[in-house]
C-alpha cells in the first residue's frame, strides 16, 4: 500500500485562515534555572521527522558519483542502482535514497517482514473541502492455513490507484496510513517513499515513526501542500497512466524489512 | 557564537516542533487531534498505539503525537519523550473520580529528564459536559501552581465543539517559538 504524496510546500501557511490565538489568562511563563539545560536538550539534532532534511552520509566523500537530486534529502547521497542493492544482504535507508529510478523488482521478500507490520487502511482527504477522496481498508491478516498455496506471495505489496485529472489540481491533502505491528516491540521504524514520473523523481518522502508498541494499531496522517507541477508534466501524467509510480521502503533499525509498490493513473478511468 | 545559538539556528531554519499529547484514557486526545485538523469526530475508538499528524500551522511544521492512555500503554509513553518541544496534557474535566490518578501521572511526567525542556499545555477538556469541573477547579486539583520547572498554561476546551483548541495550541506554539527559535 502506498500513497501519492509528492511534495510538502514549505513557504505557505496552510492555516492562515485560522484566527490568531488569544492569550489565555491561566498561564505561567516564569523562568527557572532548569530552562537552559532543557533548551539544549531539545535543540539537539535528533528529531525523528526527516522530511526534506539533508541526509548526511559519512561515505559520501568517497563516492564517485553524488546525486544532485531535486530534493534536498538526496543531495550528497551516493548514487546506487537496483542491481547493486539486490546483491546486498542488508539494504539501508542511505542505499535507497541513492536510487535514481523506480525499481523493477522488490528489494526484499515478504518473509523479511519479521515484525509482522501490516498496512490496514489508507485514506486521502482534500483539506479544503474535507471530502474523503479515497479510502481503502484491509481486514487484519489472519493466519489461517490451508488456502495459502495458491496465493501470490507478492499480493498486497502492490496497489494501483486511479484518480481523475482534478486530483492533480488539489492544493492541500491529508494522507493517512494505518498499520498494525506484531507482538515484538519495534524500536526504530522508518519509511522512505519515492515517487517518480517516468524516470524523474517527483518526491522523496522520509519519515521516522520511531518506536511502535507491540500489538499496536497506529495511524499517521501527513497533511501537505501539493507541489507546483508544471502544466506540461501534469498533461503528460494524465496522458500516460501508470507511468507515475512509487516505491515504499520500510526499515526497522535501518534494515529494509518491507517494500511495497504503487502506480497511478490520473486519466479518470481504468 | 555559542553551541546553543548554533543549535537554535539549526532548528529555526526548519521551524519544526514536536508536540506530544498524553493523558488518561478517554480524556479526548484523539478527538482533539482530529477536531483540530478538521476531521470527523463522531466515530473515535480507543487508541491502541499512536496517532501522528504532521502539518503546517502558522509557518511551523508541527509533528503531533497522540499516544494511547490506557493503563497498559502508559509504560510505553517514555518511548516518545525524545525531542519533545511541547507536552499537551489532556484532562477529562468530568471524570472527577480519576483526577488524583491524573495528577499523579502528570507529576511523574514532569520529573522526566527528557521532557525537562518541554512547554506544558493542559487542556481541561469536555467543558461542554454539564458535570465538568471548571478550568480553575482542574488547575487546583492537579496542583498546577506548584509547577516551577516548566512553562505551563491551562485552557478549558471542548474537543467536540472545538472551543478553545486553537487558543491553546497557539499559546503553546508562541511559548515554544520564543524559547527555541532565535529572533532574527
Amino acid at each position: 500500500m502506498s500513497y501519492s504524496c509528492t511534495s510538502t510546500g514549505n513557504s505557505q501557511d496552510p492555516s492562515s485562515s485560522k484566527s490568531g490565538g488569544v492569550n489565555p489568562d491561566s498561564c505561567n511563563s516564569s523562568n527557572s534555572s532548569s530552562r537552559s539545560s532543557g533548551d539544549i536538550d531539545h535543540s539537539t539534532n535528533s528529531h525523528s521527522i526527516r522530511g526534506g532534511k539533508p541526509n548526511s552520509n559519512p561515505n559520501s566523500a568517497e563516492a564517485m558519483k553524488v546525486k544532485k537530486g531535486c530534493n534536498t534529502t538526496d543531495v550528497g547521497v551516493p548514487v546506487t542502482t537496483e542491481e547493486e542493492l539486490l546483491a546486498n544482504t542488508i539494504i539501508t535507508p542511505e542505499d535507497v535514497l541513492g536510487l535514481q529510478k523506480i525499481t523493477e523488482n522488490y528489494l526484499c521478500g515478504p518473509e523479511d517482514n519479521v515484525y509482522n507490520i501490516d498496512f490496514t487502511r489508507f485514506k486521502i482527504r482534500d483539506m479544503e473541502t474535507g471530502t474523503v477522496l479515497f479510502e481503502i481498508t484491509k481486514p487484519p491478516a489472519t493466519d489461517k492455513g490451508g488456502e495459502k498455496r495458491d496465493i501470490d506471495p507478492n499480493a498486497g505489496r502492490f496497489v494501483r490507484y486511479q484518480f481523475t485529472p482534478a486530483f492533480l489540481r488539489l492544493r492541500q491533502v491529508g494522507a493517512t496510513v494505518e498499520f498494525t505491528v506484531g507482538d515484538i516491540p519495534i524500536n526504530n521504524f522508518r519509511m522512505i517513499e519515492r515517487h517518480y514520473f517516468r524516470d524523474q523523481l517527483l518526491k522523496s518522502f522520509d519519515f521516522e515513526f520511531g518506536f511502535c508498541i507491540p500489538s499496536s494499531k497506529n495511524t499517521c496522517e501527513h497533511i501537505y501542500e501539493f507541489p507546483p507541477l508544471s502544466e506540461e508534466i501534469m498533461r503528460e501524467m494524465i496522458l500516460h497512466p501508470y507511468e507515475t509510480q512509487s516505491d515504499s521502503f520500510y526499515f526497522v533499525d535501518n534494515k529494509l524489512v518491507m517494500h511495497n509498490k504503487a502506480d497511478y493513473s490520473y486519466s479518470g478511468g481504468p | 557564537m555559542g553551541l546553543l545559538t548554533i543549535l537554535k539556528k539549526l532548528k529555526h531554519k526548519e521551524r519544526e516542533m514536536r508536540l506530544l499529547m498524553l493523558g488518561l484514557d478517554n480524556a479526548g486526545k484523539t478527538t482533539i487531534l482530529k477536531k483540530f485538523n478538521g476531521e470527523d469526530v463522531s466515530t473515535i475508538s480507543p487508541t491502541l498505539g499512536f496517532n501522528i499528524k504532521t502539518l503546517e500551522h502558522r509557518g511551523f511544521k508541527l509533528n503531533i503525537w497522540d499516544v494511547g492512555g490506557q493503563k497498559s500503554l502508559r509504560s510505553y509513553w517514555r518511548n516518545y519523550f525524545e525531542s519533545t518541544d511541547g507536552l499537551v496534557w489532556v484532562v477529562d474535566s468530568a471524570d472527577r473520580l480519576r483526577l488524583e490518578d491524573c495528577r499523579k501521572e502528570l507529576g511523574a511526567l514532569l520529573l522526566e529528564e527528557r521532557l525537562a525542556g518541554a512547554t506544558l499545555l493542559v487542556f481541561a477538556n469536555k467543558q461542554d459536559l454539564p458535570g465538568a469541573l471548571s478550568k480553575d477547579a482542574i488547575r487546583e486539583a492537579l496542583t498546577l501552581d506548584e509547577i516551577k520547572t516548566h512553562h505551563w498554561c491551562i485552557v478549558g476546551c471542548s474537543a467536540v465543539t472545538g472551543e478553545n483548541l486553537l487558543t491553546g495550541v497557539d499559546w503553546l506554539l508562541d511559548d515554544i517559538a520564543a524559547r527555541i527559535f532565535t529572533a532574527d
